[in-house]
């Protein structure tokens, strides 16, 4: 038995795992610049587009001048960067989104269904002054991981328990529009005696069930985000596994007494615990509690066009996931050991779907939505600010003369029919819309097909604020 | 109000009567497309900001009547002897004569020459006060839309001037989706680049060189006229980096305005000072007393020079100055150990 293995088995796989991570990644960081950059989101709110073009802006930094903003960029101080990617086990398909975008038509990448990752090295000149010192060029390293949004919904599991979550998911479970479609599925729950001992086929058709119900309510008219299991609405690698044959029990009279061994309540519970602890802990401590930097990407565009159903439910999930992340101050010697997230961006995809006028309205509309969390977060005494971007401008600017007046307005092509479309999209509301106001005739975000992303020759007009976000993000670190 | 506020709505357009405001993205018409539509804004916000406090007016009243019984009195006076000068010149020789009223239409033409060019001058501090303000305005307001006399304002200013394409670049570069602030900060960032450092260079260069001349010379009044008189040329030098003509009544304005900043200047750049003090300090305790006062006549420069900048550059300055400070007192430390 070797000394390795010895360790393993005193102190368990996982930790000794995490340690030499550690210890790797200790080695690294004191001498370079190193910086994990988490960008999270919910499922279709633009990780990937914006990871996809962050890249590729990042990559031609040196020479392009798309990036006016951030500041190492623009001075000219980018010497070159470099993809690094290919040495993970689950490399970013960066070649194949771009691909996507530069070809005629261009279309945008595939929705994620499992986790890569990107590392990039930066290289760059050090400014005059005294950290001239350690050279007089720096290497920045960028990790950023993408995964589908579906699967942050799990992390809120870890804090609670099989019988919280059941009664958390009850409550949710009253309010429409969920009771409507779950009303059939929880019907069935009712009839089944949950200490009584378990068949297995039973609970595979109600899991089945609980899944198909998820689906339902997150394609249906309210596009609803906040669905947990992660995993049963999009498996991943345990697709067909028994470990995601999990759904909450939402019974009226929970069985009192002792739960016998082998009954269907004991065998969910443990399905829970196991889920928690095979699937959602591996994930988050391997990739989500180690991150320096956050980047929160929320699609107010959505929820505007949803109604207040899916605005609210977006609300609570967002809440929900952040306070699955670590905040903190993050000096020197914590970055080293135990990194905490000291800067937090909240940023609007889509800016290009509306006119320009009106960002300052959507940062206005995304802070109602990150309200509850961004107080939280700038309580622990974190830096945040909001922001609306684009990671690739499908839309032009353009005028109209109207009834005498000018307005200005959008053109595109239209996603969903492939025709060019002019259209002023109306105003975005700076307060929550009354019951009224949910409607057609006021606002009409379509969705727009991407424009031609050049794979050379980049410039500031392929992008909004992109470079802002670096700015605000890394900016420091260059220094 | 502005009658885009009116429309909320969504609005689908025909797609032939669209003026593409992007068409030809390097022409100016991307920048004019902002202002169009929130025209009225604008005029809102000036009548709001034009209201004046009108307390300070019956002061002027005496001020304005002395000066101008003065400057009748001095025309006057000064015609008067003008005449009697002429009229004897023609009274001894024709040729005479016409000697004398040759020399004065010379002066004439050049004093006239010079009194407009200074009021070219004072006209474009002016303009560059006003700027300034409007950027500043700018900078603290969040929404889009009221940048366009900026800009018209800055391409007014710079259009006709060689050497300062750069703004007007920076200006065709600018992304329709910027809000007022990213306009600002773009242009203070892009537009300003060269001449920025050719001042930054200016100003480093004439403090290094007046400490050390303070710090050389051995007479105590002699240093005060020298240092007065390299900060007067490094000020006029600087108003021509920022492309304004150096007039004698443009420099005085400004030499008055960097004295007032001088002396009212705010706490953090007391700060800034006391730390250049105290940097002085533990530099020169290992120089004599004669090249701290150098030390101390170099900074002194360096101060009025970046005041100067401040106040010819049409957009506010956000880079920190303690980085000229530093250079300042080290390069007049090194030319002194290097002398010694």
């Amino acid at each position: 038995m070797g000394v390795g293995r010895k360790l393993k088995h005193w102190i368990g796989d996982e930790r000794v795992d995490l340690a030499r991570s550690r210890l790797h990644e200790f080695a690294e960081q004191s001498t370079e610049r190193h910086l994990r950059l988490a960008v999270t989101g919910l499922s279709q709110s633009g990780k990937t587009i914006f990871i996809t073009s962050l890249v590729h802006h990042l990559l031609h930094a040196h020479r392009s001048g798309s990036l006016p903003f951030f500041e190492v960029a623009a001075s000219g101080r980018v010497v070159s960067s470099r993809d690094l990617s290919t040495a993970s086990e689950h490399p970013f398909p960066l070649r194949q989104a771009l691909a996507g975008l530069s070809q005629d038509p261009p279309q945008w990448p595939e929705s994620t269904t499992g986790l890569s990752e990107v590392r990039l090295a930066i290289r760059y000149r050090r400014p005059a002054g005294l950290r001239r010192v350690l050279g007089e060029t720096g290497t920045l390293y960028l990790d950023i991981i993408d995964y589908p949004g579906e699967w942050l919904l799990d992390l809120p599991l870890l804090e609670m328990s099989f019988e919280q979550w059941c009664e958390q998911q009850t409550q949710l479970f009253a309010g429409e529009p969920r009771a409507k479609v779950a009303q059939g599925w929880l019907a069935q729950l009712g009839e089944i005696d949950w200490t009584a001992p378990a068949d297995p086929a039973v609970l595979r058709r109600l899991a089945d069930g609980f899944a198909s119900v998820l689906q339902q309510l997150r394609t249906g008219p309210d596009g609803l985000s906040l669905l947990q299991p992660g995993r049963a609405v999009l498996p991943g690698e345990y697709a067909g596994s028994e470990l995601i044959e999990l759904f909450p029990l939402m019974i009226d009279h929970w069985p009192s007494g002792e739960v016998p061994a082998g009954s269907y309540l004991d065998l969910l519970r443990s399905r829970y615990d196991q889920y928690c602890e095979q699937i959602i802990k591996p994930f988050y401590s391997r990739y989500f509690s180690r991150f320096d930097r956050q980047i929160v990407l929320v699609d107010c565009l959505k929820t505007l066009n949803r109604g207040e159903a899916c605005f609210e439910d977006m609300k609570a999930a967002l809440s929900a996931i952040l306070e699955s992340f670590n905040y903190g101050r993050s000096g020197f010697l914590r970055r080293l050991f135990a990194p905490r997230i000291d800067k937090v961006l909240f940023a609007s995809t889509k800016a290009d779907h509306v006119t320009a006028n009106q960002h300052h309205n959507l940062d206005r509309f995304l802070e109602l939505i990150v309200e509850e969390a961004q107080r939280n977060i700038r309580f622990d005494g974190i830096e945040t600010r909001s922001l609306a971007l684009s990671s690739i401008r499908s839309t032009q600017a353009a005028q109209a003369q109207m009834d005498g007046q000018v307005l200005s307005c959008l053109r595109g092509i239209s996603k969903e029919n492939g025709e060019e479309v002019a259209l002023f999209p109306g105003e975005v509301p700076t307060e929550l819309p009354g019951a009224d106001d949910w409607n057609e005739e006021r606002f009409r975000f379509i969705d727009f097909a991407p424009r031609r992303l050049p794979l050379n020759d980049l410039e500031a007009k392929h992008h909004i604020r992109l470079d802002q976000v670096l700015e605000y993000m890394t900016g420091d670190l260059f220094r | 109000m502005s009658e885009s506020k009116r429309r909320q709505g969504a609005v689908w357009l025909d797609l032939d009567k669209l003026e593409a405001a992007e068409q030809a993205p390097k022409e100016s018409a991307r920048v004019q497309e902002v202002p169009l539509d929130q025209v009225v804004d604008i005029a809102d916000n000036e009548g709001v900001e034009l209201i004046e406090s009108p307390a300070p007016r019956r002061r002027r009243g005496w001020k304005k009547l002395f000066g101008f019984s003065l400057g009748a009195v001095v025309v006057t006076g000064v015609g008067a002897e003008l005449y009697r000068l002429l009229s004897w010149g023609f009274s001894i020789h024709l040729g005479v004569g016409i000697g004398f009223s040759v020399l004065l239409a010379l002066l004439a033409i050049s004093g006239g020459v010079q009194i407009w060019r200074s009021f070219k001058g004072l006209r474009q501090l002016r303009d560059t006060e006003r700027l300034h303000d409007r950027a500043r305005e700018l900078l603290e307001h969040s929404g889009q839309g009221r940048s366009a006399a900026l800009l018209a304002g800055l391409e007014r200013r710079y259009q006709d001037q060689a050497g300062h394409s750069s703004v007007i670049d920076a200006i065709r570069e600018l992304d329709s989706a910027y809000s007022d602030r990213e306009v600002v900060q773009f242009l203070s960032r892009h537009a300003l680049e060269s001449q920025d450092a050719a001042a930054r260079r200016c100003v480093q260069r004439y403090s290094v060189e007046s400490g050390v001349m303070v710090a050389l010379s051995p007479w105590a009044t002699f240093d005060m006229l020298l240092v007065g008189w390299r900060n007067l040329r490094m000020l006029r030098e600087i108003a021509g980096i920022y492309g304004i003509a150096p007039g004698a009544a443009a420099q005085w304005k400004l030499l008055k305005s960097v004295l007032h900043g001088l002396a009212f200047a705010g706490a953090s750049e007391m700060a800034i000072d006391a730390g250049s003090a105290a940097l002085g300090s533990s530099l020169t305790s290992t120089l004599s007393a004669r090249a701290g006062q150098g030390l101390g006549a170099g900074l002194f420069t360096a101060r009025t020079g970046l005041q100067a900048q401040k106040l010819c550059r049409p957009l506010p300055l956000e880079r920190d100055e303690g980085r000229v400070f530093d250079a300042v007192a080290k390069g007049i430390v090194q030319r002194l150990g290097g002398s010694k």
